[in-house]
């Protein structure tokens, strides 16, 4: 087994970050792009980047409410981005192991 | 961990793959952490408020009866005591939960504001069924010493232990059971000791807990 075998879309620093605090989240809650921001540190350009990528995966779900100053953007994993993050540790316990 | 700035550089570099396995173990684990406890309202030193608001709300109370013979009420002092750790106590949970969980929408949001409503009927119940006994003609010293503080104890330790069970918190599930054992066994104290005994019951229970909770965190805080 190789890092390649790695899902290269969680296989980023930051993605990794935004998938293992979203998932901390009990299934079924979302979190604010405020408040995820906020714990991990991003620059908002640069989480909607990372965001938009792991959304076209169906790895995540973003749902805006309110309209103006007043809306709000909050994310989700889906169960597809669960079981791919569950994966993801799966390969990595063995990578390490063969180390 | 990256600031943001250095991020933003490296976006290229991140999007070639450049992490090595053992690295993502550990930001994996690290972010994974952290995120739980900045999830979490709980807190060694919520606990510890909480050791510290039962020993002096319940304490108040004792300290107000103990020299009445027989048994009537707790006085207003007692009781204005009570009610004001209790109100601190409360304030305090409102405020860290708040912030915990700011941003946080969805299923567990839903369900809290629900068990909030279902714990509110139990505890009303509570008073109005002490109403029923007082009216039934029950001793002072059953109505306001033992079934007050028992049952609104009783109400407050199986409610948490039903929700810590669902939700798989074994620690909390240890917390609450140790609370009903406190509330039953200090029933056989009588009207006045059903004070103390909760006072100092429920004091150490808590007390246990925060010192659980601080050995967890100590244990999950990564090696320098």
């Amino acid at each position: 087994m190789t890092a390649d075998t790695l899902d290269p879309l969680i296989h980023v620093p930051a993605r990794l970050q935004i998938v293992a605090t979203l998932a901390a989240l009990p299934d079924g809650d979302a979190l604010s792009f405020t408040r995820l921001q906020e714990m991990i540190g991003l620059t908002p350009g640069n989480l909607i980047t990372h965001l938009r990528k792991l959304e076209d995966a169906d790895y995540l779900t973003s749902e805006k409410t309110g309209n103006g100053p007043a809306s709000r953007t909050s994310v989700a994993l889906t169960h597809h981005g669960r079981a791919a993050l569950d994966a993801y540790t799966e390969t990595l316990r063995g990578l390490l192991n063969g180390l | 961990m990256q600031g943001t700035s250095d991020r933003g550089k490296t976006e290229t570099y991140e999007d070639q793959g450049g992490l090595d396995p053992r690295e993502a173990a550990r930001l994996l684990a690290q972010t994974q952490r952290q995120a739980e406890r900045e999830l979490d309202f709980r807190s060694p030193w919520l606990s510890l408020l909480a050791a510290a608001a039962a020993l002096v709300a319940f304490g108040s109370v004792w300290l107000s009866v103990r020299g009445q013979h027989p048994y009537k009420y707790p006085t207003v002092v007692g009781l204005l005591g009570l009610y004001a750790v209790v109100a601190i106590r409360i304030g305090s949970v409102l405020y860290a939960h708040r912030r915990a969980t700011a941003g946080v929408s969805g299923r567990s949001v839903r369900q809290t504001r629900a068990e909030g409503v279902a714990l509110g009927v139990a505890l009303l119940a509570v008073y109005v069924v002490m109403g029923a006994l007082a009216h039934a003609g029950a001793s002072d010293g059953v109505v306001y010493g033992v079934y007050v503080v028992t049952a609104t104890m009783l109400v407050l330790g199986t409610f948490a232990a039903a929700r810590s069970a669902v939700r798989e918190d074994w620690h909390e599930l240890g917390l609450s059971i140790a609370i009903v054992l406190v509330a039953a066994g200090s029933a056989f104290a009588g009207p006045r000791g059903v004070w103390l005994s909760n006072a100092v019951g429920l004091c150490v229970v808590l007390l246990a807990y925060g010192a659980a909770q601080a050995w967890q965190l100590r244990g999950s805080r990564p090696a320098a």
